[in-house]
């Protein structure tokens, strides 16, 4: 595949049983403000999405529901191994085009993707299904259950995708949570990142060709009738978004539609006393830098903040230091991706709003100048969680013990999501009670924040018994059954 | 009079200044504010900008407008000063920026003689009805300020406030526009921006036209604030010409600010964006706001002004303003809005709204 040239478009979407001369096609600029891309994106009338999804629904009857789950996973590690290998064409156009669509650094989505591909080889979809099902077979059949009966899972005959487009290859957890369950699917891709999903769907098609009318990728306007269309026909609608999004599609989903939203959150770090010793205290800041430059804090498990207690040989204070110094490294390896003036201005406002509170309080420090790529925040007095402009702006906070840390977020209970952790072994399980009651939904190590693990349950919810119908077959049914035998005595 | 305001005034009294004496005198004006008043000696620490290091006006620290709320930005002891200015507080609506005058004497200098040079060319009086309350009603309204300096001393005897507590006086503002008319003496109408976007809906649910006289003009200021619904700008000068009969180039904007003590005008809104220039005792600059370099000419920034008529607060200031630099000035392309949240991090502003919940 050759590199795109300057006036390079990429026609983004894909629609089974539709011909591209027959489609309005949306152009989309993205990419940096000096170097753009241009994306089309299909924007569908009412009458083409409705042929599309009676044909999406009616092929996933036939294809999908007819496959077992094993074999549903042995097409999609296939698919996740054409994407590992760098040498894959679909590979190569998305390590070309993501990081231009984005703006994020080429090496940067290159890495991030490849660690992100991992959770989704052969034996992480394996441990994915498992985690909901611990007969997975209960996706393909009627399977007995242990007080008597029977039960099957059912995935939605049609399931609607609304995509954010903050992080890259987003799409790609409900994607395949909705082919593991056997639901046909369309995707609507978010304006900021068309890319991926487009991607991935017609490496599906390419692998297994009976799936090729079992899903679409396509693109509304926020305020589009269309969309309405989508949703009438759905029995699922996932969405990711800012609340006021979620809300809006919430008003044109049915009441009897199941409604999954993933709104915005906030995530943020901790670390004990135990972490800083002279030993680790470099590699957990590097690990806490690392959580911040993946991205630049634009996941919803990106850290907002880290929360720091004194008592270490190393003083909170020096770790903000050795993480502004982590920043600064880093950009040399992961540049921050460029700002549009919008964004450099909200951050320039954030981090003068902080300078005149460290004007007067000498417990307050703003770490680096205006021509870093990063602004470390420090307060030595412990205060509560405040949200951060992203794009590498973190405030450190000490604290006296980690327990406060519980209290300190408190407000943001909506909010929470991801903690990332370095404590030692005998206080883990007690401050992730106290995390876990204020809100957090998930812990993992410093470092790991932006690699949720596979088969996690994104914001507390299950990835995919959240998609499936149960069917049960009672004990009765069973028991009067046995009276209507035809070998009666 | 303080040495340094006596200064400024004869600055202004001159027809024009050169670069090195513009500098000259930014740096004079740094200086003493340095010295005089300690928070901004403090920030500019921070920043390690000093008098000593600081060789061109373009290297004054440009302070950001929030600082005014969050400082007090004054020379003089606030106390002694005779007045008070204060932001109408539209983004953080609780806490008002506040621009400390010792006198008004610098201000209204500045004031008067950038308005006689832009907006009154050849001409010393006119009709002028003002959309705006008094300034007795709105001490601390710089814009009141100004409005009753144009007034005062701009205006004839007719001269007078179609605003009072109740709102705008519709039909009192209706007959003085036809008594314009029909004498065919020009009439000027100043105020606020939204304050014209309610007259213009008023007239036109009574279905009223003007055709004022030749020479009449329209000043607005300030947009629209939330006061009023938001129009794109070309429809409201096509708006304001249509009704009051004023061709667009005699449709001024003033583009001005609480933390600023001279105003920039632009010469009627014929062509869109306008724009605006200042007067030599005022310059900008359209910098990175991470970096607060100049960006380069033809790109986007946030405008910088280096206001030497603000001698007691801050001789710099950062704007939230976004704008582009052009040959003879610059134009304004709106505020630099908080980033739009593109993904699942919660941004400031929701995070903001959330916690109130």
């Amino acid at each position: 595949m050759t590199a795109p040239k300057n006036d390079y478009v990429f026609k983004a979407g894909y629609l089974p049983g539709l011909r591209e001369e027959d489609v309005r096609w949306h152009k989309l600029r993205l990419g940096a403000p000096d170097a753009p891309i241009w994306v089309e994106v299909p924007e569908l009338t009412d009458v083409q999405l409705d042929a599309l999804t009676q044909r999406i629904k009616q092929a996933s009857r036939t294809h999908l529901k007819t496959m077992s789950v094993a074999d549903i996973i042995g097409v999609l590690a296939k698919a996740t191994a054409r994407l590992l290998d760098a040498q894959d064409p679909y590979r190569q156009t998305l390590d070309t085009l993501l990081p231009k669509v984005t703006g994020f650094d080429p090496d940067m989505v290159r890495l991030n993707l490849t660690s992100y591909l991992q959770t989704f080889r052969h034996l992480e979809l394996e441990r994915f299904v498992t985690e909901d099902f611990a007969n997975p077979r209960v996706l393909d059949a009627f399977v007995p259950r242990i007080t008597g009966g029977w039960t099957q899972a059912y995935g939605p005959e049609l399931l609607v995708h609304v995509w954010a487009g903050n992080v890259p290859a987003l799409p790609m957890w409900s994607f395949v949570a909705g082919l593991l369950v056997k639901a046909g699917s369309i995707g609507k891709v978010a304006s900021a990142e068309p890319l991926f999903a487009s991607v991935y769907a017609r490496l599906l098609a390419d692998i297994e060709p009976r799936w090729a009318d079992c899903f679409a990728v396509l693109w509304w306007p926020n305020d589009a009738p269309t969309q309405r269309t989508a949703y009438q026909s759905a029995q699922v609608v996932l969405a990711y978004g800012g609340n006021a999004a979620l809300q809006a599609v919430q008003d044109q989903i049915p009441v009897t539609t199941r409604f999954l939203p993933h709104g915005h959150k906030i995530s943020l770090g901790v670390v004990s006393a135990q972490a800083l010793t002279v030993f680790h205290a470099a590699h957990v800041a590097m690990q806490a830098a690392l959580d911040v430059v993946r991205f630049d804090q634009q996941g919803c498990y990106s850290p907002h903040m880290f929360y720091v207690q004194s008592g270490g040989s190393v003083s909170p204070y020096e770790f903000a230091q050795q993480l502004a110094h982590a920043l600064a490294s880093l950009q040399h390896k992961m540049p921050r991706r460029a700002l549009s003036l919008e964004e450099a201005s909200q951050i320039s406002r954030w981090r003068d709003a902080h300078r005149f509170i460290a004007l007067d309080n000498p417990n307050y420090h703003v770490l680096g100048d205006s021509t870093q790529t990063h602004a470390v925040v420090f307060s030595q007095d412990a205060t509560n969680l405040m949200p951060s402009p992203l794009n590498r702006c973190i405030v450190v906070s000490a604290v006296d013990h980690v327990s406060q840390v519980a209290t300190l977020i408190e407000s943001a209970r909506h909010d929470l999501q991801t903690v990332g952790l370095a404590v030692a072994p005998e206080e883990l399980l007690s401050i992730s009670e106290q995390l876990g009651l204020a809100g957090v939904t998930r812990i993992c190590a410093l470092g790991q924040m932006t690699s949720p693990a596979p088969g996690w349950h994104h914001d507390g919810r299950f990835s995919l018994l959240d998609l499936v119908r149960m069917v049960d077959v009672e004990a009765s049914t069973e028991r009067e059954a046995d009276r209507f035998k035809p070998y009666a005595l | 009079m303080t040495a340094i305001a006596s200064e400024i005034l004869d600055l202004i009294a001159q027809p024009c200044v050169s670069d090195d004496d513009f500098n000259a005198m930014a740096l004079k004006v740094f200086a003493h504010q340095f010295t005089h008043n300690v928070p901004f000696q403090r920030y500019c620490q921070q920043r390690g900008k000093t008098p000593r290091l600081v060789k061109t006006w373009q290297d004054i620290p440009a302070v950001p407008i929030n600082a005014f709320k969050d400082l007090t930005l004054s020379c003089e002891p606030p106390d002694r000063c005779e007045r008070v200015f204060m932001t109408s507080g539209t983004t953080r609506g609780d806490i008002k920026g506040r621009h400390y005058h010792p006198n008004l004497a610098v201000y209204d200098a500045s004031m008067l003689s950038h308005f006689s040079q832009r907006v009154m060319p050849g001409r010393s009086k006119i009709t002028l009805g003002v959309l705006f309350p008094t300034e007795q009603q709105l001490p601390n309204s710089s814009l009141a300020h100004y409005l009753a300096l144009a007034k005062t001393h701009f205006g004839d005897t007719q001269s007078d406030y179609f605003f009072n507590t109740e709102g705008l006086r519709v039909q009192a503002l209706c007959h003085a526009l036809e008594q314009a008319q029909q004498r065919q003496e020009p009439f000027a109408l100043l105020g606020a921006s939204y304050s014209f976007v309610h007259l213009i809906d008023a007239l036109e649910a009574q279905e009223r036209r003007f055709t004022l006289p030749t020479g009449s003009f329209l000043l607005d200021t300030g947009g629209f604030k939330g006061q009023s619904r938001e129009i794109p700008m070309a429809d409201f000068y096509q708006a304001l010409s249509t009704t009051f009969g004023v061709p667009r180039q005699s449709c001024l904007n003033m583009y001005g600010m609480t933390e600023l003590s001279t105003q920039f005008y632009d010469a009627g809104n014929q062509i869109l964006p306008s724009i605006k220039r200042g007067a030599h005792w005022i310059r900008s600059r359209v910098v990175d706001p991470l970096t607060g370099q100049a960006v380069t000419p033809g790109q986007r920034g946030i405008l910088a002004h280096t206001d030497l008529a603000n001698y007691n607060s801050v001789v710099t200031i950062l704007t939230e303003d976004v704008g582009l630099e052009v040959e003879d000035g610059f134009v304004l392309l709106g505020r630099a809005q908080g980033a739009q949240a593109k993904g699942c991090s919660l941004a400031v502003d929701a995070f903001l709204k959330a916690a109130q919940r």
